[in-house]
């Protein structure tokens, strides 16, 4: 076997030398801790501040798209799913009182819609062109038509601060940036990053339930001139054993602090009534007297003020 | 909402839980593999090895044959978590480089001791390669990093001292 | 510190060895960069992001050999070999190797 130069060191007495190379040249000298703290902080600090900005742009276009397009472009969206297993006068009875709060919203562009979704949790739902769902487990927990009207009204809050659409761009976002962070770092990157986005996105969550609430309220106020009934729902879902109902209205709608006493707050405030007589559900709303229905209330509900 | 609260001790304890597992045992696993690599190295320092293929003048050589040395080994949750995160803003992954060089090093001795084991002395030529075994799911994980080395094992008339 | 690929330095001779020495380093790229890469893809051309970045890292493994070389007490590194190989999606690992010599 031959070597390139010509002087090489096969000519020569060549002595070995055996030590070895200093310690840890290949291997940078950080504390994994410090690392550890820089890149969580900075992975919490770039969501937060991209989930944010999404979130500002967003409530800033979505006031100013018209709900005519808003009707037209979502128009057939939510008409295939309306499930068949919904009495069709529990439905109209549910429009009867949307309607009786939507006429003190005079100005509105929407022509609202109402489903009712075959679900034992409570929820209602504002979605995109002007369709309200309710469950039949939030049905069949209302115990008078101030509640029901008070749910309604608050969906109808949530339309006319448009916040189905901000919640949908911001859900866009979010979702973008969970995608480019697990692209690039894998699963402990999105979820840390899920998890200060979650967080930023209730900050924005809280707001717009304290405002659809207080559009609600004015409603309700305006339709039976006090707000007695209001924070009824809560009281009832508060008041169940089972925890995963309310869990369920809550993801949705998040309670900010103690939402009775702030409702109360309101009232108040603008000089409504919180007393009066609540209105009876009528027999078609009313919850099919079954026994085995699990959803009805432990409490009293007329133990409030 | 205590099952929300449930679902968020979940969501956050368990990984944190398999972070601190393995910061600790991680961390514990690799000062050992370290200390054992450096007590190898300087107990078989005196076998030459080099990456060159000529054979030195005065060495006579009376038989030559390939070995190989090989290892797998794998990086701990916690580093695989920081790895993961530098992913995002790119640049140095600290966290992987000691596994490169302890893979690197056990390979290299292990030829060694193969080269040793089998009664040769020096080593010549010797090469190394590395490779991923990417794991089953997304691959952005790592399931193990194989580093193979090799070269040709001579056996000398005389022995280099 | 003289370095070559291959099995000598010309005009030089060889009168110490010692081992095989290495320096390697890892790198990630960030997310922004893939995201102008994938769209430089559709059109081929230079990554140039890329380039800068193997680059740099490179340098960086050859540094680390020559430390490595320094601390024997060599001064010539002989047969200098490179390899890149991925360590995870997205990270990269560039090595440098060879043989510390002494050469006069
Ligand atoms: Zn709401």
């Amino acid at each position: 076997m031959h070597s390139f130069g010509v002087p090489s060191w096969r000519d020569h007495d060549l002595t070995f030398d055996p030590s070895l190379p200093t310690e840890g040249i290949n291997v940078s000298r950080v504390h994994p801790l410090r690392e550890a703290l820089i890149l969580v902080f900075g992975v919490i600090g770039v969501t937060v501040a991209t989930v944010a900005s999404i979130g500002f742009v967003v409530d800033w276009v979505a006031p100013s798209i018209p709900p005519k397009y808003e009707v037209y472009l979502f128009s057939d969206w939510f008409e295939a799913e309306e499930p068949a297993a919904a009495p069709k006068p529990r439905a109209e009875a549910l429009r009867a009182v949307l309607d009786r709060v939507s006429v003190h919203w005079p100005d509105s562009e929407y022509r609202f819609r109402v489903q009712i979704w075959d679900q034992a949790e409570p929820n209602a739902l504002a979605l995109p062109g002007g369709t309200i769902a309710v469950t039949e487990g939030l049905l069949d927990a209302v115990t008078s038509e101030n509640e029901l009207a008070f749910v309604l009204g608050h969906e109808l809050g949530h339309f006319h601060n448009r916040d189905h659409l901000r919640g949908l761009g911001r859900g866009v976002g979010m979702s973008l940036v969970l995608f480019a962070v697990g692209i690039g770092g894998g699963g402990g990157a999105a979820q840390l990053a899920a998890i200060a986005g979650q967080l930023t996105q209730r900050g924005f969550d809280r707001d717009q339930e304290s405002a659809a609430d207080e559009f609600g309220l004015g409603l309700v106020a305006a339709e039976y001139g006090h707000t007695a009934g209001a924070s009824d729902l809560f009281e009832h879902l508060r008041a169940t054993s089972d925890a995963s109902a309310l869990a369920s209205y809550l993801s949705t709608h998040p309670l900010h602090g103690d939402r009775v006493i702030r409702l109360e707050a309101v009232a108040r405030a603008a000089g409504w009534p919180l007393t009066g007589e609540r209105s009876a559900l009528g027999s078609k709303l009313e919850a099919p007297s079954d026994p085995s229905s699990e959803t009805e209330p432990a409490a009293d509900p007329v133990s409030t003020e | 909402m205590e099952d929300a609260m449930g679902i968020a001790v979940l969501q956050v304890g368990i990984p944190l839980a398999l972070l601190l597992l393995g910061y600790f045992v991680g961390g514990a696993v690799e000062r050992r593999h370290y200390a054992s690599i450096q007590e190898r190295e300087l107990r078989w320092r005196s076998l030459p090895a080099v990456n060159f293929r000529t054979v030195p003048g005065g060495w006579i050589v009376d038989d030559a044959t390939l070995v190989l040395g090989n290892v797998v080994i794998s990086v701990d949750y916690f580093k695989r978590f920081l790895a993961g995160l530098r992913m995002l803003f790119g640049g140095r992954v600290k966290v992987y480089e000691s596994l490169m060089d302890r893979a690197r090093r056990e390979a290299l001795v292990r030829l060694k001791v193969e080269t040793v084991e089998r009664g040769y002395h020096a080593l010549v030529n010797v090469r190394m390669e590395t490779s991923q075994l990417a794991s089953g799911r997304g691959g952005s994980g790592v399931a193990g990093i194989e580093v193979l080395a090799y070269g040709t094992a001579l056996k000398l008339r005389t022995p280099p001292t | 510190m003289i370095l070559s690929n291959i099995e000598t330095i010309p005009g030089k001779n060889i009168t110490r060895f010692y081992g095989v020495v290495s320096g390697s380093t890892v790198r990630a790229k960030n997310v922004g960069r893939d995201i102008a890469a994938s769209l430089k893809n559709l059109v081929g051309g230079e990554l140039k992001g890329y380039t800068e970045l193997l680059n740099e890292a490179r340098e960086e493994a050859l540094h680390r050999m020559t430390q490595q070389a320094e601390s024997l007490g060599a001064n010539a590194i002989v047969n200098v070999r490179f390899s890149t190989s991925s360590v995870a999606q997205g990270a990269a690992e560039l090595f440098a190797y060879g043989t510390a010599v002494q050469v006069e």
